[in-house]
């Protein structure tokens, strides 16, 4: 095993938070090392295709259980820049609400920070970012105090075919924000709406980490080490602070990486996973795990889709993976299904590519019939997509099973399912999707027959003390003050939007708290 | 709103090009060009890519052609980590052949149970018939794993690729596919 000179952060994951912790770090003049599992990624070089896009996703190993298992390797990426690489860069944000569930409605938990105090972490990320949108149109939901940098994307008639659908079922929509340039921005060009941003954008025009916090953080000193696969956190004898962490390089070696400070930034399911895993005499349950809550309150989101096929060309091999309109009308009342608790998020318009997209828009069809859908759906298919809010309850959960994987390192055994407050509120969607894609008379309707699980959050939840969470408001651990989380592990709730704005704005919060208070916490 | 006239296609760029050795030499081809020159299997035997092929036209027309052996083999050859296989990231353990190879036996096992012959000689109906049934995990004394489900989903989707994935697919079907970057070395 071979020891590493010692840094100021280590930080495991080079993804959206990662990156984040890490820029910020080394601004401050830290020595930043972040171990990634994937490979370093160079974004000129992604591939157009479905096929290929395979490879910048997680490959996950886990034991699933449950109703509903998460799809994981949808969801999580792989290398440098994380599931961003090839996430849809929608962008809305967690509506006021969202931060005060369990006060407003004695159900759930609530955030220990609002949406005002978040508020200006989110217009820093979207400069960072670019972020193309109308604020003014979003501001009839929750307030934006900024407007974003860039104007909305051009829209297309997959989307614009439903918008006299949406107004006469009395549904509002705005621009949907996005990751993606519409304009040319900090030097980098605007979309080319070839539609291909889940595969990689090989132009920059995707505002993933490679083109800004990672690519700013290396500028600034810091060292990425790819096919790094940590598997503990390391703590002092009397078990107070931990001294850095214990990992695999792509040669199968060991090393030992000392730091003043460690951030584990590696997704919902491996962050409970080597907390878990880094267990010692201090620390029998797993590090910051007294209270028994690391792992506990996973979510998804239930997303789906209803499906339209129309006569006419809408032009679907056309735009962006991210959606061109959103609602969050009647957002704000969680009660609003009949069987169900939980807000709902509309969208529509995306391009759609022949394999994934269009052929598993009917996974029932094969042989003739699939043959022949192809042909029609190429020019006619689009969609309604909405996702459903799920409550935090602790039965959902990341624990470690009795395999072990080729480092010897336990397997995660990953249980989750839908309880009847989100089969309801996922209902309601359907029902409100459906209603919306009926009345703009397509040839054929269709829709999913169960709930999806897309973003994959909680885990290790932030909360207001040690009784009721893992980390305070800033992901630094209650048991800990050396080690912080970060990423959507952290959210309490989850609303119903696509997460990748909140746990960036809840990462820049956290990132700047550690740099200022890097000289009490440093071991 | 934007127009694209439909007929524009960047032509002779090989998007899904993979890395097949012919003669000794690593060489980009697509998975129907490597069978069409025979490009010798690494992991697959013939029997196996022979059944292979048959459930995948089965599953989507043209999937024979358009090499679902050819692209299921080289794939497994490779690192799992590498591997553009959608069971990568679907919690699948390598080596995934033994994916491939479970789901071709049970398969012929099941159609020998019900038929006395394998799923290449049923005929076009019974073939049908047998997917259909496997696609919603109704054979009744299917042993896996893999869940007959998820041999359904799985061989379709590679199935799918091939057929569809690539730039002569789309452009088969009529739609730019409108790259930013096609492959000219293996990743």
């Amino acid at each position: 095993m071979a020891t590493q000179e010692k840094v100021d952060v280590a930080i495991v994951g080079a993804g959206p938070s990662g990156s984040i912790f890490a820029d910020v770090l080394a601004r401050a003049g830290k020595k930043v090392v972040i171990l990634e599992f994937g490979p370093d990624w160079d974004y000129t070089k992604f591939v157009s295709s479905e096929i290929w896009s395979k490879r910048l996703k997680h490959a996950p190993r886990f034991q699933l259980a449950g109703k509903n298992n998460p799809g994981h390797g949808s969801n999580a990426g792989w290398g440098t820049g994380g599931a961003m690489i090839h996430f849809f860069a929608n962008w809305p944000r967690l509506h006021p609400d969202d931060f005060r569930v369990k006060s407003k409605y004695g159900k759930g938990l609530d955030w220990p920070i609002s949406y005002d105090e978040l508020s200006p972490y989110y217009d820093r990320i979207a400069e960072d970012v670019g972020i193309s949108g109308d604020a003014a149109a979003e501001r009839r939901w929750y307030p934006i105090a900024k407007d974003y940098p860039m104007p909305p994307l051009k829209t297309f008639r997959n989307g614009s075919i439903f918008l006299d659908a949406f107004k006469a079922h009395g549904i509002p929509l705005a621009p949907m924000p996005v990751a993606i340039n519409s304009t040319e921005y900090k030097g980098r060009p605007a979309c080319t709406n070839c539609g291909w941003c889940h595969a990689g954008c090989a132009i920059g025009a995707h505002g993933t980490p490679l083109v800004s916090h990672l690519r700013d953080a290396r500028q600034r000193g810091a060292e990425v080490r790819p096919f790094s696969y940590v598997t503990r956190v390391l703590t002092n004898a009397s078990g107070d602070r931990v001294t850095g962490v214990e990992y695999y390089d792509g040669k199968r070696e060991q090393h030992v990486q000392p730091a003043a400070t460690v951030v584990l930034a590696a997704f919902s399911v491996e962050i409970p996973r080597i907390l878990l895993n880094s267990a010692t005499d201090k620390h029998p349950k797993g590090l910051s795990n007294r209270n028994g809550l690391v792992g506990k309150y996973l979510m998804c989101h239930s997303n789906a889709g209803v499906w339209a096929l129309f006569d006419e060309d809408v032009q679907n091999h056309m735009g962006t993976a991210a959606n061109q309109f959103m609602s969050y009308e009647h957002y704000d009342n969680k009660r609003r299904s009949k069987n169900g608790f939980g807000s709902i998020f509309l969208r529509t318009g995306s391009a759609l590519k022949p394999n994934v997209g269009i052929a598993g828009s009917r996974p029932d069809l094969f042989g003739q019939p699939l043959a022949e859908y192809m042909k029609r759906a190429v020019r006619g298919l689009t969609r309604v997509s909405f996702s459903g809010e799920q409550m935090p309850i602790p039965e959902n959960r990341v624990e470690l099973s009795g395999d072990k994987d080729e480092f010897g390192m336990p397997i995660p055994r990953v249980i989750h399912g839908y309880d009847q407050d989100a089969i309801g509120s996922w209902q309601q969607g359907r029902e409100d999707a459906y209603a919306i894609v009926r009345a703009a008379k397509p040839r054929e309707v269709w829709g999913a027959g169960a709930p999806g699980t897309s973003h994959l959050l909680g885990g290790t939840i932030m909360g207001t003390d040690a009784s009721n969470s893992v980390t305070n408001s800033y992901g630094q651990t209650h048991e800990l003050a050396n080690l912080y989380l970060a990423g959507g592990g952290l959210f309490p709730t989850e609303g119903a939007v696509n997460p990748t704005n909140t746990l960036m704005a809840v990462s820049l919060r956290g990132a700047e708290h550690m740099a200022k208070n890097f000289g009490a916490i440093a071991s | 709103m934007e127009t694209i006239e439909r007929r524009t296609f960047v032509r002779g760029a090989a998007v899904g090009a993979l890395a097949f050795t012919v003669g000794g030499v690593e060489t980009l081809l697509l998975p129907s060009e490597a069978r069409a020159q025979k490009v010798p299997l690494k992991v697959l035997t013939a029997d196996e890519a022979r059944r292979l092929e048959t459930i995948g036209e089965a599953l989507v027309p043209g999937a024979r052609e358009a090499g679902i052996a050819h692209f299921v083999d080289q794939q497994c050859s490779v690192p799992p980590h590498e591997a553009l296989l959608s069971i990568r990231i679907a919690n699948v353990r390598p080596p995934f052949v033994n994916f491939y190879r479970a789901a071709l036996n049970e398969i012929d096992r099941q159609c020998n149970a019900r038929h006395a012959k394998p799923f290449a000689g049923l005929s076009a109906d019974e073939q049908r018939t047998f997917i259909a049934t496997m696609r919603v995990g109704k054979h009744p004394d299917w042993k896996g794993p893999p869940a007959q489900q998820a041999v359904y989903g799985h061989l379709r989707s590679n199935a799918v690729d091939v057929v569809y994935g690539t730039m002569e697919g789309a452009e088969r079907l009529g739609v730019p596919y409108m790259a930013l970057v096609a492959p000219t070395a293996r990743w």
